[in-house]
C-alpha cells in the first residue's frame, strides 16, 4: 500500500542542479536571481529539517490515511487512467483549500509563516517548507480523498507531483510563460504575486498547479509590472535564527493565548485571520487592503483634475 | 538509524553548504547603499505608507534610521540585503542613551543597534 515512489525523492537531485543553473545564469548575467547566503541557508535547511519531521509524522499520516481508506465508499483502481485524471483535478482543489485556511486562518498561518518569511524569491524559497504541518493538521483535508475510494498510495504521489510541479515557479528568472499557459497554470508570475507583502497582493493566488481555482473563487491577482513584487511578511523577521524562522508565529499564539481573558479572544488568536486582535489594533489583510484601496482611492481624483487641467491648457 | 538514510543525511547537508557556499561566492544580493534622506523617507514611504514622516535620524553608517511620525518611532535597519522595520512610542525609543557610539533599542524585537554618526541623540528636536 506504500506509495511504488515518491514524486519528491526523485526530485532533489533536479532541484539541487536546477539551484546552480539559476545561480549561475543569475552570475553571469542571463537571468534575474537575488541571493542573500544567509537566507538561502535558513531555506534550505528548512527543507532538510521538514524532510526528517517527515520521517517521524509521515507514517503516522499514512496510516491515517490507510484506516479511512479501509472505510471508503467506492473503491477506485490505481491503475485506471480516468482515475489519475480525476485525482490531479480534485487534489488540486484539496491544495487550493490548504493553501487558502493555510493564509487565512493563523493556527495553519503558524506553520506556513515559515515558507514565506524570505525576503528572496529564488529556487531555495521552494524548499523553505514547514516543519510543523503534521501538528497543523492540514494534511486532515487530503483524507476524503482516501475516503471517496483512491487508495493513500495514489493520493500521495499526486501530492508529491503538486509540490515538485511549484518548485520551479519560485523564481524571478521567469517572466512570463505564454499566455495560455498563464491563463490555466500556476506559473512564477502568479506565485510570485502570492509571495508579496505588497498591500494589494496579500492574500491571493492559492493555487497548488491549477491557477484556475483562483479566477473561480475570485482570488486571483495578476502581477503588475507598475507595483513590482517585495517579498516577505507583512512584519519580517528581524534575524536569520532558524529556529526563529520555525516558530515565532506558535510563539505568538503561545503568548496572546497566555493574555486572553475570554473564550472570544482565544478563538480569535487561534482561528481568526492573522493580525487579528479584541480591539482591532493589529493589522490584518483585510485592513492593510483597505487602506491601499483607500490610498489609490485619493490618488485617481488626483490624477483625473491634473489631466483635466492640462486638457483645458492646450484647448485655451 | 538506518545506514541509507544516515547517508542521505549527510549528503543532504553537504549538499546545503555547498549551495550556500556557490550563492555567496555569486554575490547575487541586493544592492543596499548606505542611506541618505532620500533613500530614507522612499523606504519610509514603502514601509509605512500611511505615515506622516515629521523627522529623520540617519544612523553614522547609512544601516538604519528612527523616524519621527506624531507620537510613534518608525525604525528600520539593515539585515542582510534588506530592511527591518517597526514602529514603537517615540517616547520610548529616544530614552535609549547611547553606548560605545551605537543606540541600542532593547525594546524591540531583534534588538537593532544603530551606528552614531553626526547627528545628534535623541534627536535635537527632542533633545530638549
Amino acid at each position: 500500500m506504500k506509495p511504488a515512489f515518491d514524486p519528491i525523492q526523485l526530485a532533489i537531485p533536479f532541484f539541487v542542479v536546477a539551484i546552480v543553473l539559476e545561480i549561475l545564469l543569475a552570475r553571469f548575467g542571463k537571468a534575474k536571481a537575488n541571493y542573500e547566503p544567509r537566507d538561502a541557508a535558513t531555506s534550505l535547511m528548512m527543507g532538510l529539517g521538514n524532510s526528517i519531521v517527515g520521517l517521524v509524522t509521515g507514517g503516522a499520516i499514512f496510516a491515517a490515511s490507510l484506516w479511512v481508506w479501509e472505510h471508503r465508499i467506492f473503491t477506485i483502481p490505481m491503475t485506471a487512467v480516468w482515475a489519475w485524471v480525476v485525482l490531479f483535478f480534485a487534489e488540486d482543489l484539496t491544495y487550493y483549500w490548504f493553501h487558502r485556511l493555510s493564509h487565512e486562518r493563523r493556527f495553519w498561518w503558524a506553520s506556513h509563516v515559515n515558507h514565506h518569511s524570505s525576503t528572496h524569491y529564488n529556487l531555495t524559497t521552494a524548499l523553505r517548507q514547514t516543519w510543523t504541518g503534521g501538528v497543523a493538521g492540514t494534511w486532515l483535508l487530503w483524507l476524503p480523498l482516501s475516503f471517496l475510494g483512491f487508495p493513500p498510495a495514489m493520493v500521495a504521489i499526486q501530492k508529491g507531483i503538486s509540490l515538485v510541479y511549484q518548485f520551479w515557479i519560485h523564481t524571478e528568472a521567469v517572466r512570463r510563460m505564454p499566455a495560455w499557459f498563464e491563463a490555466v497554470f500556476n506559473t512564477p508570475s502568479h506565485h510570485r504575486v502570492h509571495h508579496a507583502r505588497n498591500a494589494r497582493y496579500l492574500d491571493a493566488n492559492y493555487a497548488g498547479i491549477l491557477i484556475v481555482w483562483d479566477r473561480l473563487f475570485g482570488t486571483f491577482i495578476p502581477e503588475d509590472d507598475a507595483e513590482p513584487c517585495r517579498y516577505g511578511i507583512v512584519r519580517n523577521l528581524a534575524d536569520f535564527n532558524l529556529f526563529t524562522n520555525v516558530f515565532h508565529e506558535w510563539i505568538g499564539i503561545g503568548k496572546d493565548l497566555a493574555g486572553s481573558r475570554s473564550p472570544r479572544e482565544v478563538a480569535g488568536y487561534l482561528f481568526g485571520p492573522p493580525g487579528w486582535s479584541p480591539d482591532g489594533s493589529r493589522e490584518t489583510s483585510h485592513t492593510l487592503k483597505a487602506r491601499w484601496r483607500a490610498r489609490e482611492a485619493l490618488k485617481t481624483p488626483l490624477l483625473e483634475g491634473e489631466g483635466g487641467a492640462r486638457a483645458e491648457g492646450v484647448g485655451g | 538509524m538506518d545506514k541509507a538514510l544516515l547517508l542521505q543525511l549527510i549528503g543532504s547537508a553537504i549538499a546545503v553548504g555547498l549551495l550556500v557556499g556557490l550563492s555567496a561566492w555569486a554575490r547575487l544580493a541586493r544592492p543596499t547603499p548606505p542611506l541618505d534622506v532620500d533613500g530614507a523617507l522612499a523606504l519610509l514611504a514603502e514601509e509605512f505608507p500611511d505615515h506622516r514622516v515629521d523627522s529623520v535620524w540617519l544612523a553614522g553608517d547609512g544601516a538604519g534610521l528612527v523616524a519621527r511620525s506624531a507620537s510613534e518611532a518608525l525604525v528600520l535597519w539593515r539585515r542582510g540585503d534588506g530592511y527591518v522595520a517597526r514602529s514603537a512610542p517615540w517616547a520610548d525609543i529616544v530614552a535609549n542613551g547611547a553606548n560605545e557610539g551605537r543606540i541600542r533599542l532593547p525594546g524591540i524585537d531583534g534588538a537593532p543597534r544603530l551606528v552614531l554618526g553626526h547627528q545628534p541623540w535623541p534627536p535635537a528636536e527632542t533633545a530638549a
